[in-house]
């Protein structure tokens, strides 16, 4: 078998990129994440401060007979309103695992009905773009001689899930996080930043002031100026990399009440990096 | 039935990552590609760590994972860039000795199942029992491909059965 000693040698010569023990990192971390949740030990249910939680079966709420509806955690808080799941459900279907939880602003502000909707709508475009995803996996898979055999050992994860990162009296600020994970692994964030009592959305300049993109940009490029170069994976600015924040950059309100602003995986660094969170103090 | 702790898992899946990387880049001959298949095989071990039950298993058990999320990757990309004809027809190679760089060439020209086969026996030395783990297929079906891939290649058989 000496025929094979060159190719073995060439092979075991791949040059193995710097940035891959940062994913393998990452990888081990999103699939500790997935294990945990399907294991119910759901941290992300654990919301902010809840001064108490009680359980509600939500009946009636337009599911497939096919979804179980789960009960739902429901945080009660004092003031004006609550964040809570309104649809959570575990179902598996054509080897796709579904876990959602679907949160809804309980108020009578109309931004709240507003966000509601959004956030339905979010979901479910996320869950039908998934579907057809899968669907056409699937024809693609059996086009190229795949077999049921096979195809039977294939599967796809799809999650809805929400974080309510601070809340007062009047506010809330929370993140719904819509991820796939098949052949390859996706994730989008939405975040929202809300005041109930005045029926408008929180902005950076409603926290930082009318200096607000500057105190953010020099924020954030003092801290990317900061990380080790071993472990910067930022763009340069002309290559795509950090320039300025602007109306349409997310943020989430932490229980101190410090912005942190947050860039999705790829916007302004290698997928290494994976999501970017910047806090910004004044 | 014994559980793998999962530090075990995470510390091998670190440890061995250069390894992964070679394997899928094998497939994908892309970078990108090749970090992507790693970094989702990785999360799916984790994901799944309860399905194994033997630490002794760990290799062959995450090789099937990365092997997977490699030709799954692939699939994924016939439907988007057809390959060229040339590089699927291994046929089309008139020496029947080539030089040092066609046999490498040439192993990622075979069919899928063939090339699996020839790079974890040659390429990562697992045996055919191993080899039969990670494809989940019989010992005498991967003793044939590997046949099959070795007369593709022309190269005799001499010594690679074992």
């Amino acid at each position: 078998m000496n025929e094979f000693k060159r190719a073995k040698e060439k092979y075991e010569e791949t040059p193995i990129p710097e940035e891959l023990d940062g994913l393998v990192r990452i990888g081990i971390r999103q699939g500790q994440e997935q294990y945990r949740r399907r294991h119910g030990r759901s941290f992300r249910r654990s919301l902010g401060t809840a001064a108490a939680c009680f359980t509600v079966v939500l009946a009636a709420l337009n599911l497939s007979p096919t979804m179980a509806a789960a009960a739902a955690d429901v945080p009660v808080l004092g003031g004006l309103f609550q964040v809570l799941t309104i649809r959570s459900y575990e179902k598996e279907k054509d080897q796709v695992y579904y876990q959602v939880e679907i949160p809804e602003v309980d108020s009578d502000a109309d931004i709240a009905r507003r966000v509601n909707a959004e956030i339905q709508e979010r979901v479910d475009e996320h869950v039908a773009e998934m579907e057809q995803m899968w669907t056409e996996y699937h024809d693609s898979f059996m086009a190229t001689g795949g077999t049921e055999e096979e195809w039977a050992q294939r599967s796809m994860d799809v999650n809805v899930a929400y974080e309510v990162k601070s809340q007062t009296e009047t506010t809330v600020s929370f993140v719904v996080d819509l991820s796939q994970c098949s052949f390859s692994a996706s994730q989008t964030q939405y975040y929202y930043n809300l005041d109930l009592a005045h029926d408008r959305d929180i902005t950076l300049r409603d926290l930082l002031g009318e200096d607000w993109v500057e105190i953010c940009n020099q924020s954030i490029q003092g801290q990317i100026d900061e990380t080790a170069p071993e472990d910067n994976f930022c763009f340069p600015p002309e290559e795509g990399g950090f320039t300025t924040v602007d109306e349409t950059t997310s943020f989430y309100i932490r229980q101190d009440g410090v912005p942190v602003v947050v860039f999705p995986k790829y916007a302004i660094a290698a997928g290494a990096a994976g999501v970017l969170e910047f806090e910004i103090r004044k | 039935m014994s559980h793998v702790p999962e530090s075990q898992l995470t510390t091998y899946l670190v440890e061995e990552q250069a390894r992964f990387y070679r394997l899928a880049y094998s497939y994908l001959k892309n970078r990108e590609e090749a970090l992507d298949a790693v970094q989702t095989a990785v999360c799916k071990a984790l994901e799944k760590q309860d399905s194994l039950r033997d630490a002794g298993a760990m290799r062959t058990w995450f090789c099937r994972i990365l092997v997977n999320v490699c030709t799954d990757q692939l699939r994924h990309r016939q439907r988007v860039i057809p390959l060229p004809t040339e590089e699927l027809d291994t046929e089309s190679y008139e020496d029947p000795l080539p030089g040092d760089d066609f046999l490498a060439r040439r192993v990622d020209a075979l069919p899928m199942e063939l090339q699996t086969v020839v790079k974890l026996r040659f390429y990562e030395e697992l045996s055919l029992r191993e080899i039969a783990a990670v494809t989940r297929c019989p010992l005498s079906t991967v003793k044939s491909r590997l046949y099959t891939g070795l007369k593709k290649l022309r190269i005799s058989m001499e010594g690679a059965e074992y």
